[in-house]
């Protein structure tokens, strides 16, 4: 499956020509990549979002939010991809249902705390004003939970984008194809692939972090 | 003021955590001792599927059994990456079979016998490998153009070359299938199949992405126990791209003269016994009966009075 | 026995795998009593050997680097950023980064489950050990303690349950990232479902490999739950 042709750091100099010489093999196998992960990010999104939002919202399911927070860190992304297949056979749907279930705790886990713990004062006194529930939520609480519900969208992000690196043994595509493919693309193929989608993590968590310092609200000490 | 223990305290952290991190890696690393005796110690590889892996253990436990030490290393990777580690001396012997050395690894044309191919493939090794060919098996696994026989029936295809009418199909196979004149690149050379897509496979069978007909025919071996039935078909490679493909196991020529004529009475004794109808058998039992590839191959060496 | 026997090989009966076997039905008991032992054991005794082995080095690394981070303050957000930078690469392609340099071995696997261990582990240290009020410090040093002794018996009690937080969540991320291990060495459970795949998506042996990654990982944390009960009585645990 992998192996290293030598074990010689002179290899990572071939990662770099590789990436030099396959530039357009790269991008398509990262576009393929991010498709993927975007897929699986906006159905889990979808699903996770408003779901933590309202509990949060209403004080209730601190138990379910710990216990989705404790089951899904202890779900091991290989796991869920292997599962995914034998459930659903090659295709779309057994990678994205995987990276679905990954993406899902972090962010009901954060949404529902984000939400939880705003200060009860300031819900009060939006209440005393006469908004409706729904603008409570939306219009309070959501602005001053925002920055800790987009961590939970940034850890998401992170292990979806890591996860279906690995996707590429069930069919997933993407730079892990490259990865996994030593006997195609040689090991600077293999190392120079890494480094892309090294890459690309990073830029998606600094993109995702600086994001949430935007939309902080003024700075609150010990956030 | 209160802090200064912190830094003896980080101090005496890193020593012991380097300690521990050195005590760890010493005993993880363990060690194998050379053997107590004169026999030399032998590095297995195999490649990365089921037949590779019975053989790999019906070479290693043979050996075990009269004593050898074996450092055993399966699933290496294609013949290419396997050939790149005996090269570079991680092993000093792997069961390959003839007709790939001659066409894929020697780039030499293919002979029209199996017993030429072998001749081929040892001199390949003994000049260009600083190795040799011990005796090969009487069984012989070559690639295949298979596809499902409800696949064959309705596209009307009985020999690979029946495959032009057909405007454009996927073909799966092994990632290193597809720069080798017994594979990919036979069909599109020699039987002029432009028109195939390559699927490589990663670490899904060809057999279940031909269930799932996500492909519509895949590279088989022809000691595939799953071809055994009639679900699937095996076009006739009337043009022979695909060679003869006996086995025989590689070995450095430092091995072969330390071992001498004991350790190839050992391993030839073994291949002798390799025919098709064993290692049919052997490859069921792994593949559909879900039997692990040591104890089968215990239990054949066993039966043969070789273990 | 030996020249006239020798024509042709004796082929055993192998036995006919179970009906469930052979039509790769979901559970397949018989193939679990048969195998725990050659396959499914080892692979769980090397996963628990290789997590261990992960969050006891990480766990010494980091508390030397937060004691550190802890002390120089101008130290603390390099450290942090490095560790968090390790934390962001995706854990494949940090084990094929890793290969080139050390090898096909266990030691780039755990130098890679060391990495990620080290920023939970840090973050949380520093954060338990800074939290400690400066009243209770003070009060100590008041009382005659040395500072050897303030450490032990103030800062490390109240640092003790959001160091063994992250602890728990190092633990069960180690425990889960160590599937990917067999990418790289024959070891782990990560092994089993790789064969399985391969093997037509044999489903028993994905589902019972899988089954044990996440019931290990449970397990360990409810072991360290209970640990910090017991450490700590007095804090309010998990």
């Amino acid at each position: 499956m992998i192996v290293a042709d030598q074990f010689r750091p002179g290899t990572f100099v071939d990662a770099f020509r590789f990436i030099g010489d396959h530039g357009s093999l790269l991008l398509s196998k990262t576009s393929e990549h991010l498709e993927l992960s975007f897929a699986a990010l906006g159905i889990a999104l979808l699903l996770a979002l408003p779901l933590g939002l309202w509990l949060g919202h209403r004080h209730r399911g601190f138990f379910f939010a710990a216990t989705v927070s404790n089951v899904g860190r202890a779900l091991p992304s290989l796991v869920l991809i292997a599962f995914g297949l034998t459930i659903f056979g090659v295709g779309f749907w057994n990678n994205t249902a995987a990276l679905v279930v990954l993406a899902i705790p972090p962010i009901l886990t954060n949404a529902y705390f984000a939400i939880d713990g705003v200060d009860r004062d300031v819900v009060e006194a939006a209440r005393g004003m006469g908004l409706s529930e729904r603008q409570v939520l939306l219009r309070v609480e959501l602005p001053l939970g925002l920055p800790l519900v987009i961590a939970g969208v940034r850890i998401a992000t992170i292990f979806v984008i890591a996860t279906a690196t690995i996707a590429a043994i069930a069919g997933g595509g993407g730079l892990g194809e490259i990865i996994v493919n030593q006997a195609s693309y040689g090991l600077g193929g293999v190392v120079g692939a890494a480094f892309c989608v090294s890459a690309l993590t990073l830029l998606a968590a600094l993109g995702l972090g600086l994001l949430r310092r935007a939309l902080s609200p003024s700075p609150v000490p010990g956030a | 003021m209160y802090r200064k223990h912190t830094s003896r305290a980080a101090k005496a952290s890193f020593a012991v955590s380097l300690g521990v991190a050195l005590l760890i890696g010493l005993l993880a690393s363990g060690g194998a001792g050379a053997s107590p005796k004169a026999k030399p110690t032998v590095t297995i590889g195999t490649k990365n599927f089921t037949e590779q892996y019975i053989l790999g253990q019906l070479y290693k436990q043979a050996l075990e059994a009269k004593g050898y030490t074996v450092d055993y290393h399966e699933n290496i990777g294609s013949s290419e990456l396997i050939d790149t580690a005996f090269q570079g001396g991680k092993i000093n012997f792997y069961p390959e079979y003839t007709g790939v050395l001659v066409a894929d690894i020697a780039h030499q044309t293919a002979p029209k016998t199996a017993a030429d191919t072998y001749a081929a493939a040892k001199k390949f090794e003994e000049t260009s490998r600083n190795a040799t060919l011990l005796n090969q098996t009487p069984f012989y696994d070559t690639d295949s153009f298979g596809m499902l026989t409800s696949t064959a029936k309705k596209l009307g295809v009985k020999a690979i070359g029946d495959m032009k009418k057909v405007k454009s199909f996927t073909y799966a196979g092994y990632p290193e299938c597809r720069t080798r004149i017994t594979c990919l690149l036979g069909l599109q050379k020699i039987y002029g199949l432009k028109q195939t897509k390559f699927v490589p496979l990663g670490s899904i069978s060809v057999y279940t992405l031909l269930d799932q007909k996500k492909v519509t025919a895949g590279d088989v071996f022809s000691t595939d126990p799953q071809l055994q039935g009639k679900k699937y078909t095996v076009l006739t490679d009337t043009k022979h791209i695909f060679g003869f493909q006996n086995i025989a196991p590689v070995v450095t020529k430092d091995l072969a003269g330390a071992g001498g004529a004991d350790f190839a009475t050992v391993v030839n004794a073994v291949s002798a016994k390799l025919s098709l109808a064993a290692m049919r058998a052997m490859n069921k039992a792994v593949a559909i009966d879900k039997q692990s590839p040591a104890a089968v191959a215990l239990a054949f060496l066993k039966a043969n009075g070789l273990a | 026995m030996n020249a006239l026997v020798a024509a042709g090989p004796v082929i055993p009966n192998f036995g006919q795998g179970s009906r469930c076997e052979r039509t790769n039905g979901w559970w397949c008991t018989d193939w679990l009593h048969a195998h725990w032992g050659d396959t499914l054991q080892p692979a769980l005794v090397q996963h628990i050997e290789l997590s261990l082995i992960a969050v006891g080095i990480g766990f010494a690394l980091a508390f030397a680097l937060a004691l550190v981070g802890v002390r120089y303050r101008l130290l603390d957000a390099p450290i942090g950023v490095f560790a968090d930078f390790l934390y962001t690469i995706p854990s494949l392609a940090l084990f094929q980064l890793l290969v080139p340099l050390t090898g096909l071995t266990v030691t780039t696997v755990e130098i890679a489950l060391v990495s990620y261990t080290l920023l939970i582990l840090y973050r949380n240290m520093v954060e338990g050990l800074r939290a400690v009020p400066a009243d209770a410090l003070e009060a100590a040093q008041g009382m005659g303690l040395t500072a050897r002794q303030t450490f032990l018996r103030v800062e490390l009690p109240l640092a003790a349950p959001a160091i063994i937080a992250g602890l728990r969540i190092a633990t069960v991320s180690t425990i889960s990232i160590a599937t990917v291990a067999a990418f790289v060495i024959p070891q782990g459970l990560g092994r089993p479902i790789f064969i399985a795949i391969g093997q037509d998506l044999f489903k028993t042996e994905i589902l019972a490999a899988g089954a044990l990654a996440v019931v290990l990982a449970l397990v360990a944390d409810g072991l360290l739950v209970f640990a910090q009960r017991v450490a700590t009585p007095w804090s309010r645990a998990g």
